[in-house]
């Protein structure tokens, strides 16, 4: 049983990118929800929920750091792992998105194998 | 000389920034845009053409982040990137993933370059043909299979600690 995303990026391209990696790393997307910012990923979560989250830091309108905050406040976090994928690996960065809730993080560039290692241990064995 | 000069003098002749820069570009190409990059000699005739990528960085290092990449490279990575065909891909899709791709190399080379910084990029934009490289400027040019890219960073000097 293959398993649900969201993926929130500003860049249609990265969004492609990453469903590509997804589906050249064997893991089994059953849905993949996508939005390009913070707001659009809340108001699809209020319509459907996910097994996981992958969300950019950097976008217009409600940037990743914001996402993240919403998430908690919301009660979002506990139930739906985050896993941020970007290209700052500044170590300020990384330390504040996790204290925001986020499961992991990944830096830009990351090979499919990369990513499905980060899933796999993000959502448990039992979902890829 | 300016004090902006000066401080670009000094990152464009470290060597440490510089085989930084070379590095991770080159392993951005490989891990995302499926390439090989070879570091080539900086011959930019070819810049005239070029499809550029322009993106500021700001916090606490100021700056630019230059991506140039000749015609047919700018034509081919989408492919490469997006895993379609390259009848396949539209002329959006083409500047999108130039665009992603300028903001991926800009992001990592900062972030390794800094680690501990706290930097803020801004949004990448496309510009005319990027011209002359400015002198004072870290800057590499690599050899693609299908032609040529160059990154280059301007500094505009750092803020107060």
């Amino acid at each position: 049983m293959g398993f649900s995303v969201l993926i929130v990026d500003d860049s249609p391209a990265m969004r492609g990118f990453i469903r590509r990696v997804m589906t050249l790393s064997g893991l089994e997307v059953d849905t993949c929800l996508e939005a390009s910012n913070g707001e659009e990923a809340l108001e699809r979560l209020r319509q459907q929920t996910v097994d996981v989250i992958l969300t950019d830091i950097n976008m217009p309108k409600m940037n990743g750091e914001e996402f993240l905050r919403r998430l908690g406040s919301e009660g979002l976090a506990r139930s739906i792992p985050t896993l941020v994928i970007s290209t700052d690996a500044t170590k300020a960065r990384i330390l504040r998105m996790l204290s925001l809730g986020a499961e992991g993080y990944m830096t830009k560039p990351f090979s499919p194998e990369a990513l499905r290692e980060e899933m796999e241990r993000v959502l448990g064995a039992k979902h890829v | 000389m300016s004090e902006r000069l000066n401080q670009s003098c000094a990152v464009a002749s470290d060597p440490d920034f510089s085989s930084t820069l070379s590095r991770v570009s080159a392993e951005v190409l490989e891990t995302m845009f499926f390439d090989e990059p070879v570091a080539a000699r900086c011959e930019h005739s070819w810049i005239s053409s070029a499809a550029s990528v322009r993106l500021s960085f700001e916090g606490s290092h100021r700056g630019e982040f230059l991506l140039s990449v000749s015609p047919q490279v700018a034509r081919s990575i989408a492919p490469a990137f997006l895993g379609i065909e390259a009848d396949e891909v539209t002329g959006t899709q083409a500047s999108q993933v130039l665009l992603e791709l300028a903001n991926i190399l800009c992001g990592s080379v900062l972030s390794r370059l800094w680690p501990d910084s706290d930097l803020r990029l801004g949004a990448p934009e496309p510009i005319q043909a990027a011209g002359s490289i400015q002198p004072a400027t870290l800057h590499e040019c690599f050899l693609l299979t299908d032609g040529m890219l160059s990154v280059s960073i301007q500094m505009y000097g750092a803020e107060p600690e």
